[in-house]
């Protein structure tokens, strides 16, 4: 709860200081201070430790996996403003709202970890992307980042619409919309008609479309393309590992398994397929670094959609290792696409010479990426995997996944190619010292999690 | 005989069979639109001038296209006195349920005003509803 109300408090908070602080650079300072104390209030909240009592009627229901979650998200923004801070100012003139945006974003997100009734996760899913739709749109002189906007706007909002219909025909089906009543309306073996099937299937078209999984990810690489690319690194990490909360809290085991009309295992298999395959093979092809990241970010998420598929306890640490190992490693490469002068391959020819220390950190967050022991990456893609073994079935789909990790080794070594063999004059705006600091701090924590995952994970059950 | 029947018995059962006055209203529905365009067409008498095919938009003669760029602020205007105008929609049923609701609904609606205000403040201090430019 602490979480949900400061998170709007601070959005507010970041609107008004457009007002009233004149000075651009003191905003992500300002901004950057509320983000800890949003970190350390949901840490007292994962605690027991709660400011506000209010009785929510089972609207939402705190647990230790959405609290933290929670603290992932935030953590992973706090670590995206300090690193790109700098470039949000940068990107238009309205930078306070940029900021409160943000902090938006992660009401929303602090909504979709938490939510208990199917309303609730509307409501989530309206408040993450609404903003996300302004900040897609928010290089206006850009006629990329409007096509970009408007394309998100009206697949969203039609997305949008398919979610509240399969919402209406829950409700039609069992006569509420709490998430409790559905699920022991789904767990009773004789209670499920047509309506909560097709409801139901409604609801995984219209978070398959927020999680852009495979046949639902067209908007993905036009979106994240147009989008200016510090948004694009928000969007592609906090808000995507948040609507995957979101997914596996809908689709939880005990409104699956049991509902024996539609077999949920085929039906979610056909989308990690379908994901792996779309994402990897086209990111293959792409010439730009930052669409080949918006491709590998679907290809990303058919491995996360294994947790949905697994559904046990294994899958729900692995998600939330993907979620930070993931995104950690993500909002890295982007911090350093900001800075590159030309975001194709080419572009990063020789960056080994003239930046050495961003093309080794670069590196191990490409890594991370591709899965590569002694990296973050590795074990999300491990406890994943390890998952799906554990449901005992299904092992053609492990082999599957495997393959496309090598595939996708490729496109990511193929940066790697371009920094260090290839000749060439990298060219980078200034580079701070500031700046390189963080990349080692964030690049630090990889290697860390990567030797040792409990680091993340004992958090969890402390 | 059958269907009159049926139609009485309609709300007891729930089978698809049940869904047929719906489904004969739909046709008649359909069916009636259907045919007044078509006699229309065929009787209606046809006298086509430039001026009445012309768009009317209240008396004025039109001139460019839809296209033109407007300014911002039209909109702004528009939109805010949107987001103002839900405000009292919800004040009705509440000054209904005044008394029922008592302290906290008070407190509830105060809460909900106080959001307004704030709104409000930032965008009179953003120039939001500034005319002149």
């Amino acid at each position: 709860m602490n979480a949900i109300i400061l998170s709007a408090v601070l959005g507010v908070v970041m609107m008004f200081s457009s007002v009233f602080v004149k000075n651009k650079s003191a905003l992500k300072h300002i901004a950057a201070a509320g983000l800890l104390v949003l970190l350390i209030a949901n840490i007292a909240d994962t605690y027991g430790c709660s400011l506000f009592k209010i009785d929510l009627h089972n609207m939402l229901r705190f647990d230790k996996f959405g609290l933290f979650f929670n603290t992932i998200g935030i953590g992973a923004t706090l670590i995206y403003v300090v690193l790109s801070g700098r470039d949000i100012e940068k990107s238009g003139n309205y930078v306070a709202e940029y900021f409160a945006l943000i902090f938006f974003v992660l009401c929303g997100l602090t909504l979709l970890t938490s939510f208990g009734n199917l309303l609730m996760l509307f409501i989530g899913i309206e408040i993450l992307s609404i903003p996300l739709y302004i900040l897609t749109g928010s290089d206006k002189r850009n006629l990329k980042s409007n096509e970009a906007a408007i394309k998100y706007f009206l697949m969203g909002s039609f997305s949008t619409g398919i979610m509240l219909m399969g919402i209406a025909l829950i409700y039609g089906g069992t006569g509420s919309f709490q998430l409790e009543v559905v699920r022991s309306v789904f767990a009773s073996y004789k209670g499920v008609s047509f309506l909560e099937i097709a409801g139901l299937l409604f609801l995984l078209v219209a978070m398959a479309f927020k999680v852009s999984a495979a046949p639902f990810h067209f908007w993905t690489p036009d979106v994240y393309d147009g989008a200016p690319s510090v948004f694009t690194s928000f969007m592609a990490t906090v808000v995507k590992a948040a609507a995957f909360v979101a997914f596996i809290r809908l689709f939880d085991a005990r409104v699956t398994e049991t509902s024996a009309a539609v077999d949920w295992k085929m039906l979610f298999s056909i989308l990690i397929i379908s994901t792996l395959l779309i994402g990897n093979i086209t990111a293959v092809f792409q010439q730009s670094v930052k669409r080949m990241l918006a491709y590998s970010s679907i290809a990303q998420a058919g491995f996360m959609l294994f947790a949905l598929f697994s559904l046990n306890d294994m899958a729900k640490e692995g998600l939330l290792l993907y979620a930070a190992a993931y995104s950690l490693a993500t909002i890295g490469i982007f911090a350093i696409l900001i800075k590159m002068k030309d975001v194709s391959f080419e572009g990063y020819n020789g960056l080994a010479k003239t930046q050495p220390l961003l093309a080794a950190t670069n590196t191990i967050f490409l890594l991370s990426l591709a899965g590569i022991p002694l990296t973050a990456g590795f074990f999300a893609k491990y406890y994943m995997l390890a998952s799906v073994i554990k449901t005992g079935s299904y092992t053609w789909l492990v082999i599957f996944a495997v393959l496309f990790a090598a595939v996708s080794a490729y496109y990511y070594f193929r940066v790697i190619q371009a920094m260090y063999f290839k000749n060439g004059e990298a060219q980078t705006d200034t580079i701070t010292p500031g700046f390189k600091a963080g990349m080692v701090i964030v690049a630090a924590i990889i290697v860390i999690v990567g030797i040792l995952p409990q680091t993340i994970l004992n958090w969890f059950y402390f | 005989m059958h269907i009159t029947g049926l139609l009485l018995d309609a709300p007891q059962a729930n089978t698809a069979a049940n869904y047929l006055p719906i489904a004969l209203q739909l046709l008649f529905a359909l069916g009636f639109v259907a045919t007044m365009m078509i006699v229309t067409h065929l009787l209606g008498p046809k006298r086509k001038t430039a001026d009445k095919l012309a768009t009317f938009t209240s008396g004025i003669e039109t001139h460019g296209n839809a296209r033109t760029p407007m300014a911002i602020k039209y909109f702004l205007v528009a939109i805010l006195f949107v987001l103002f105008d839900v405000e009292v929609i919800f004040f009705y049923p509440y000054a209904v349920n005044f008394r029922a609701l008592g302290w906290s609904g008070f407190y509830s609606v105060l809460m909900f005003v106080g959001f307004f205000i704030v709104g409000f403040f930032y965008i009179i201090k953003k120039g939001a509803l500034v005319w002149e430019d």
